[in-house]
């Protein structure tokens, strides 16, 4: 691990405007991500995972805020970001892969149009390039690149997600976001898009924060987990370190809860649920 | 109803739905028994035809084919709005939207009284209330907080207590939960669970658990189903089915559900051997019994 960061979070807070008051969503939260690493945000539904997450990548829109804090990502101020910088600094530096693939993907364009899109919008504008490099991501996520002219909708809910994850790919961006991103998928579809997204890393090199509800998936995807709760980030380490020594109740409690497969064999010494 | 152990309380054989136009039936033969205080989990991935195997043992859909045995009555077709009536008050549903399955502009003791009212003719009027009180203390609410709440003051896992509680007001003997649990929180899940492993043991409810979680089966169901397009693939006792899974599905199933201290690269990964799986197991094959209850279709999967 590098020692300076790739991604520095700091203090970071941000609110939602409600008609009279302010809701703080995320609240002076702190972290690091190295190069290449896969760190996991895990809390259930209003922790502020997400909320988080959409400040790093700069998609929150009024009534949401950030109000303190900063946000590095490899020597770039995120938070300062305006304009054409910014829109630059999307998908060449940073991209999104959200949990609905579907509404993140023009139901009214093939696929080809919406890479052509994409290249378009940061400079690559050759024809042949285009063609060549959107097959290209269409073989790294494991689709036949003759289905480039295909519509989202002739696509399966999997295949939609890796289309989403090929143009996430597109730029070779330092970070990928991931909110969900395989929540609605089946438990198959799901290891294998991970499984997929592991091996792209191995070969890339960019880094992962990866959103999810789901502790256990989290621990096995992730090098590192952080633990949301009511907009803090109540605890960070290792999946193997939060799940030997969880000093958080709250962490204790979430490990507890889940139901699993065997339960006869504890996952964590000390542990029968 | 005098019944046995033995005697199902529910039971389908070959029931069959194909709908217009489809290339293969969202559900194909499936046959199953629902005992009283047991559970059997139906497992698939989305599209197996879970659902439908819910709509049709709730006469929402009527079969294409095949047979719904209720108390050993055939209850496949009901033409008597009275029959109809009694049959959809002992087959009682769970959906999975705690948020959309309650009416937003009504309080939860005009949900409960409701159902009560119309489907308890032998409860007199004013017992109604103490009735609704009784209900939720059954599924873990406190009566006298919840009753005067809108649908929209409470948790999503509060709501679907109140769901089960609903659904109970009318004394089913037969609960078909469809995906209870899967809009809920994690650290709710199984406390939910383990409200449906009380009303078995308590009410001799025989619940069908609908999910595509087999993970959370083992949590309240003694039987597992394993549905792959439209068919079983595998079914048998839970402990069998998920210590010792036979079919390839079942086995790849169970590889790719998220297990807490297995790291992702540890076991080699399932990319390279998914989709042969999917298409073997989307053949056709006979159903054998394998050990006793454990019942595994054939299945040639290229080596």
């Amino acid at each position: 691990m590098s020692t300076v960061p790739l991604l520095s979070v700091r203090d970071l807070c941000v609110d939602y405007a409600t008609g009279t008051k302010l809701v703080r969503a995320a609240d002076r939260v702190s972290f690091d991500l190295a190069q290449g690493e896969v760190m996991g945000l895990a809390g259930e539904s209003g922790s502020g995972k997400s909320t988080v997450a959409f400040a790093i990548a700069r998609l929150h829109k009024p009534p949401a805020f950030v109000t303190g804090g900063s946000v590095t990502l490899d020597g770039t101020d995120v938070l300062a970001l305006k304009g054409e910088e910014l829109r630059q600094w999307r998908w060449r530096d940073l991209s999104v892969v959200l949990q609905s693939a579907m509404n993140a993907l023009n139901p009214l364009l093939t696929v080809e149009a919406q890479f052509r899109d994409l290249f378009h919008a940061h400079g690559v504008r050759d024809k042949a390039e285009v063609r060549e490099r959107s097959a290209e991501l269409l073989r790294l996520v494991g689709i036949a690149p003759d289905r480039l002219g295909d519509w989202p909708h002739t696509f399966s809910g999997g295949m939609r997600q890796r289309l989403v994850i090929a143009m996430a790919l597109a730029l070779r961006p330092k970070l990928i976001v991931m909110d969900e991103p395989t929540t609605a998928l089946d438990v198959v579809v799901q290891r294998e898009i991970l499984e997929q997204v592991a091996e792209l890393r191995a070969k890339f090199g960019f880094a992962v924060l990866f959103i999810t509800h789901d502790l256990a998936l989290m621990s096995q995807f992730c090098d590192r987990v952080g633990i949301m709760l009511k907009g803090e980030l109540v605890e960070q380490g290792t999946p193997a370190e939060l799940l030997a020594r969880p000093r958080h109740p709250y962490t204790k409690r979430l490990w507890d809860s889940l139901p699993r497969l065997h339960p006869d064999t504890p996952a964590r010494t000390g542990t029968a649920p | 109803m005098s019944q046995t152990a033995d005697t199902p309380v529910l039971e389908v054989r070959d029931l069959t739905m194909r709908f217009p136009g489809q290339e293969f039936p969202s559900l194909d033969r499936a046959s199953f028994a629902l005992h009283r205080g047991r559970a059997l989990a139906l497992v698939g991935e989305s599209g197996s035809g879970k659902s439908t195997c819910a709509k049709l043992l709730t006469h929402v859909l009527a079969a294409t084919s095949g047979q719904v045995l209720f108390g050993g009555r055939d209850v496949t077709r009901l033409n008597g709005r009275a029959d109809q009536l009694a049959y959809r008050r002992q087959v009682q549903m769970v959906f999975q939207d705690p948020f959309a399955s309650l009416n937003p502009a009504h309080t939860i003791r005009h949900h409960l009284v409701r159902p009560l009212a119309l489907h308890r003719p032998d409860l007199p009027s004013q017992d109604r209330a103490a009735e609704a009180a009784r209900l939720l203390e059954g599924v873990g609410l406190d009566p006298e907080a919840t009753l005067p709440k809108y649908p929209h003051e409470l948790s999503g896992g509060q709501r679907q207590r109140v769901n089960l509680a609903r659904a109970l007001a009318v004394g089913p003997s037969v609960l078909v939960a469809d995906e209870p649990t899967s809009m809920l929180d994690v650290s709710l899940r199984l406390s939910v669970l383990e409200t449906f492993r009380r009303l078995k043991a308590e009410r001799g409810i025989a619940l069908l658990y609908i999910t595509h979680d087999i993970a959370t089966a083992r949590h309240v169901a003694e039987d597992v189903a394993v549905l792959y397009r439209g068919r079983i693939v595998e079914r048998g006792p839970v402990d069998a089915v998920i210590d010792r899974p036979q079919h390839p599905y079942t086995r790849l199933l169970l590889s790719a559900v998220p297990e807490v201290g297995r790291p992702l690269a540890a076991d080699g990964g399932i990319l390279a051997r998914a989709e042969a799986v999917r298409r073997a197991s989307a053949s056709a094959g006979d159903l054998r019994e394998v050990a006793p209850g454990h019942l595994v279709r054939d299945c040639l999967l290229p080596a």
